[in-house]
């Protein structure tokens, strides 16, 4: 007889939450578009979708408060101890409060702009919670089979979301594009791990680290195709093809969703990996990763000087980025991986405010197809060419922003372990880079306006996630942990929680 | 009291914008009105500017010249783990180029008082560099400074870019790209030697000067080896990563081609401070970041430095000589100035110090003051053209006053400012080396060369365009705001002890932290010779790089942080 498990349901309480909320808002919407009648009214269409927004923000809302409580008691839950797939530790938390912080965000600025593009569905919010499930689970996972189930539920509601505008070509292109490239990519990555499991017999990433993968040619082969899978998964060349197609042919609150979310949890479950399964003994796997960050860098900011399309422009940026944030795993300090989680939290704040302005700049169902339609913003909406001059100057990493910030300590940590030329590289990258964000306030500000004038009316959600965006950025560059130093801090310290989190995950090894 | 003051002057433009903005906002917002009038906003500015000034003069009054330590000191956490600080602080240097800020700025407004005063941007840019500014040069802490130095390019491009000349897009895009591609190598700088300190003392403190209560040692007591350690780590590449950002600022030949275009895009008042404020961060940042840090490679570059800042002097000033746009004119001289100051500077002895901070200082008064004369002629005949003027002395005889008065401080007339500086800079630089003080001195002749016949071309002669006869002289604003620069410009050329005398203690303990720095790498470096003479050069891992006698320096440090610990105090 099998003695029955004792599960610890705390651990898999964020996850559950999000696929609740999935459910709910799709039975909500099927309720209320079948019947087009809440209570005896009749509804628009506008008015589901705002209350579609409003109650996953309440469930994405839920998950961000346990978060935090989680992360300021430090904890940790195992899901099940026998056999540990899922792993509710202070990293997974920092995780799910980056998943969920960014997709409440893409939710809130989603209302207004799909309206504008007339695919109001309410699927949209229902994928976006269960793509948000599926990373929380790969934040979480401790095991090859959670981690690999864990990357296909956030990708297959993204293949859909890529494609959401379906009238368009590019978006069914794009959807395609991500899918056919997304699937072979997990395939390496399924193949991968069969060949560690293979080589060790095991498939929790503790027992692999035991194993010493270094030992076996068959289990290093596995880890190669694990990490080219991941290489994928986070836009680093030479796996990059998909980017920038993706992002463009995305609507922009769905490029935004990519850049940040999804990207996020990408590169916490290679944290995990590379620390947990690899562990001290991983010295072959470094220069591997230098060349993946050098590629990544060049190609990503040097492409991303010739872009027309804003969307594909942040597509190239991103790639870039990328690379910046591999420098961390190339290190592989413990500096180097607080520095790479603040670097992700910085980054998803001022991309997506980034996006969240080209969101509020769709017009007439259309979004801005050409850099050069920004000229002259700056007279016609202030406070919006406001908002992405700071998120342009941020993402090009000048200080007093985050990205500044985000961008020192990455670089400090990578220095001190030695790796100096590849630091010069990334800030010679840097200045290649800050030519193509500054020609975004330089047209904003000192072009004459011209074409079609921009929508006058905002949404109240557009403001509110640029707004808050930028309060993060400029908070995170002056105030990264918070105010006051010792005492109770009004606001979140996300220095001292990115520390924290590599501390216990290289304590619970 | 004195504590905050500095913190005041340094926030206070940047506090007015924000107050400004706030209330222009929510007067919007409430929908009681379009916003502050324009005419509102100007005042305020002003007002806030010329109360900066006056505090600044406080600080002045208060400073006390006969003690070397660093005053007005304020010093609170900020990222402590990493050892950032908010710190700041004064010593004779800062004093003079915090001074030199806070009065040019309220004379740029007043100077551009009909034109872009009117625009609320225009002012916003204004204030929140003047923040920038005055940050970087209180600042006590290695990465404040830095983060002030990069801060306050962002309101000069805009400055550039949104209210300059035709091609005021180029311009600004260029100097952006410049400067920013100059100053990352020098953060490359900074993580190193943060890595250093790290291995030296088992922690980080960018501080720049020891305060009581803090348990590390500032950063200026790092070692940084000479030999035996990896390239990176040593003085050589740290002091040319520094000195190479520091130059493009300043800036030095042949990184000096951004210099003409912003000046010429720029907007008269952005010239003025880009003349008066931000090219001074660069030899500034030598003063204080690039010599006490890396004393060795400072001499073994000082060479260098004079050469390419001789060829600097030179090369401006015959450029100058063949320029037909009066504002790229006085471009090419200012290039031609600062090749002066970082001659100074770079004689390392205490006249050509005193020398090239003084012409810092003048620098900022007389090139300011004729690119506020160049804007009022231009404004005038909507062309800055040499040839196009001549004989303006007799409709404007006030403008021919002020603008001869001017030239003869550019040049180095004696009675006024330039004489000083470049009397004290051809000193220190003869002291050193008598063939580059006397090709210097060639210099000198060039500039006056250069000056007076622009003077004759425009002033002089007869009125051959007839759209000079009917030139409107100074007016009331114009003629204050040109006697607002002559008075420090005379007094400066009569009395140079009242500058000076603050100075020169400053520059003492500089060469003294210089000499003792430089003393113990060298009786390191031996040491380590004599130690390794038999095995292998240096390994490549970083750890190795400890250099003997960190260890106890360690010990005395920790020594020095149990004791009670009470106001900062700071000691070099």
């Amino acid at each position: 007889m099998i003695p029955a498990p004792v599960l610890e349901l705390r651990a898999v309480l964020p996850l559950g939450v999000l696929a609740l909320g999935a459910i709910a808002v799709l039975v909500l919407d099927l309720v209320m578009l079948d019947r087009s009648r809440l209570f005896g009214r009749s509804v628009t269409r506008a008015f589901v979708g705002t209350l579609l927004s409003l109650t996953s923000a309440v469930f994405l809302i839920v998950v961000l408060v346990l978060g935090v409580q989680n992360l300021v008691h430090g904890s940790t839950a195992v899901f099940n101890v026998a056999n540990p797939l899922v792993q509710l530790d202070p990293l997974a938390n920092f995780g799910v409060l980056l998943v969920a912080g960014g997709t409440l965000l893409v939710c809130l600025m989603s209302v207004a702009y799909l309206a504008e593009l007339d695919i109001n569905h309410g699927e949209y919010y229902a994928l976006l919670l269960l793509s948000a499930s599926g990373m929380v689970l790969l934040v979480s996972a401790t095991d090859l089979l959670s981690l690999f189930l864990g990357l296909e539920v956030t990708a297959i509601p993204a293949y859909v979301l890529a494609g959401f505008d379906r009238g368009r070509r590019r978006g069914n292109e794009a959807a395609l594009k991500y899918f056919l490239l997304g699937s072979f990519a997990s395939a390496i990555l399924l193949y991968g791990m069969a060949l560690l499991y293979g080589a060790t017999g095991a498939t929790t990433l503790e027992a692999i680290r035991q194993a010493e993968v270094a030992s076996s040619p068959l289990a290093l082969a596995g880890m190669g195709l694990v990490l080219v899978g991941f290489a994928f998964k986070v836009s680093s060349v030479p796996f990059h093809q998909w980017v920038p197609d993706v992002y463009e042919g995305a609507p922009a609150s769905v490029g935004g969703f990519f850049a940040t979310t999804v990207k996020a949890a990408a590169f916490v479950a290679l944290l995990r990996l590379l620390a947990v399964a690899l562990g001290e003994g991983a010295s072959w796997v470094a220069p591997m990763l230098a060349v993946l960050a050098a590629l990544s860098m060049i190609v990503g900011n040097t492409m991303a000087l010739i872009q027309q399309n804003p969307k594909r422009l942040l597509g190239y940026a991103a790639i870039g980025h990328a690379g910046y944030l591999l420098l961390g795993f190339v290190a592989a300090t413990p500096e180097a991986y607080a520095a790479v989680l603040f670097y992700l939290t910085a980054y998803l704040f001022m991309t997506l405010g980034a996006f969240a302005v080209l969101v509020a700049l769709a017009n007439r169902g259309h979004d801005l197809e050409r850099i050069g339609d920004l000229a002259g913003l700056a007279k016609k909406r202030p406070a919006l060419a406001g908002a992405l001059t700071l998120f342009a100057i941020s993402l090009a990493g000048i200080p007093p922003t985050a990205g500044f910030l985000a961008k020192f300590q990455l670089f400090a940590a990578v220095v001190g372990a030695g790796h100096v030329g590849l630091v010069i590289l990334a800030v010679g990258t840097s200045v290649l880079s800050a030519f193509y964000y500054l020609r975004l306030p330089v047209l904003m500000v000192m072009r004459e306006p011209e074409g079609p004038p921009p929508r006058l009316h905002l949404a109240s959600g557009e403001w509110l996630v640029v707004g808050v965006c930028a309060l993060a950025v400029v908070t995170l560059g002056l105030l990264p942990n918070g105010l006051g130093v010792d005492s109770p801090s009004l606001l979140p310290p996300a220095l001292d929680w990115s520390r924290d989190a590599i501390t216990a995950l290289l304590a619970s090894r | 009291m004195s504590e905050a003051l500095l913190t005041w002057v340094v926030f206070l433009p940047l506090a007015s914008v924000v107050g400004l903005a706030l209330l222009h906002g929510s007067l919007v917002a409430f929908g009681l009105s379009r916003g502050l009038p324009d005419v509102l906003w100007r005042w305020l500015a002003l007002a806030a500017t010329v109360v900066t000034f006056g505090m600044s003069v406080a600080l002045a009054a208060g400073y006390d010249a006969t003690d070397t330590a660093f005053q007005f000191v304020a010093h609170r956490p900020w990222l402590p783990r990493w050892g950032i600080h908010y710190f700041v602080g004064l010593d004779g240097v800062g004093l003079a180029m915090l001074l030199l800020t806070t009065f040019l700025v309220p004379l740029v407004l007043i100077g551009s008082w009909t034109g872009y005063s009117r625009r609320k941007g225009y002012l916003m840019h204004v204030l929140v560099l003047e923040t920038g500014a005055l940050g970087a040069f209180a600042s006590l802490n290695l990465f404040q400074f830095y983060v002030f130095f990069e801060a306050l390019l962002v309101p000069m491009v805009f400055l550039i870019g949104v209210f300059g000349g035709p091609l005021r897009v180029r311009a600004a895009i260029k100097f952006f790209l410049f400067t920013l591609a100059g100053s990352v190598l020098f953060l490359v700088a900074l993580l190193v030697l943060a890595v250093l300190q790290q291995q030296q003392f088992g922690g980080v403190n960018f501080d720049l000067v020891a305060v009581s209560g803090i348990p590390l040692p500032p950063i200026l007591e790092t070692r940084v080896p000479t030999v035996q350690a990896p390239w990176w780590q040593q003085q050589t590449w740290l002091f040319a990563a520094c000195a190479l950002a520091f130059a493009v600022k300043i800036p030095l030949v042949p990184l000096h081609t951004w210099l003409p275009d912003a000046h010429v895009e720029a907007p008269t008042g952005g010239s003025v401070l880009l003349a008066g404020v931000l090219l001074k961060l660069g030899a500034f940042g030598f003063v204080r970041v690039a010599l006490p840090l890396f004393p060795v490679a400072a001499q073994q570059f000082a060479p260098v430095l004079a050469v390419v800042a001789l060829v600097g002097i030179l090369y401006g000033a015959l450029l100058a000589m063949v320029q037909s746009d009066l504002k790229k004119l006085v471009a090419y001289t200012s290039i031609s100035h600062l090749g002066f100051v970082v001659l100074g500077l770079f004689a390392l002895n205490v006249e050509g110090l005193q020398g090239g901070i003084l012409q810092m200082v003048n620098h900022g008064l007389s090139t300011g003051a004729l690119f506020l004369l160049v804007g009022m002629i231009a404004e005038r005949r909507d062309t800055r053209e040499i040839a196009a003027f001549g004989g303006v002395a007799k409709p404007m005889p006030v403008f021919a006053l002020f603008l001869v008065l001017i030239t003869m401080s550019s040049i180095g007339v004696p009675m006024l400012n330039g004489f000083v500086g470049e009397f004290l800079v051809l000193l220190g630089a003869f002291e050193r080396s008598a063939a580059v003080g006397a090709a210097a001195t060639v210099g000198v002749v060039l500039a006056a060369i250069v000056m007076l016949s622009m003077l004759r071309r425009v002033l002089f002669g007869p009125v051959e365009n007839p759209e000079n006869r009917g030139l409107i002289d100074l007016d009331r604003r114009e003629r204050a705001v040109l006697v607002a620069f002559v008075i420090p410009i005379v007094w400066i050329g009569v009395h140079p002890a009242t500058l000076l005398r603050r100075v020169e203690p400053s520059i003492l303990e500089l060469l003294r932290v210089m000499d003792v720095r430089a003393r113990a790498s060298a009786a390191e470096s031996e040491a380590s010779a004599s130690e390794s003479s038999g095995s292998e050069a240096p390994e490549a891992d970083g750890s190795s790089a400890t250099v003997p006698g960190a260890a106890g320096q360690r010990a005395r440090w920790l020594a020095a942080a149990t004791a009670p610990a009470g106001r900062p105090e700071p000691a070099r």
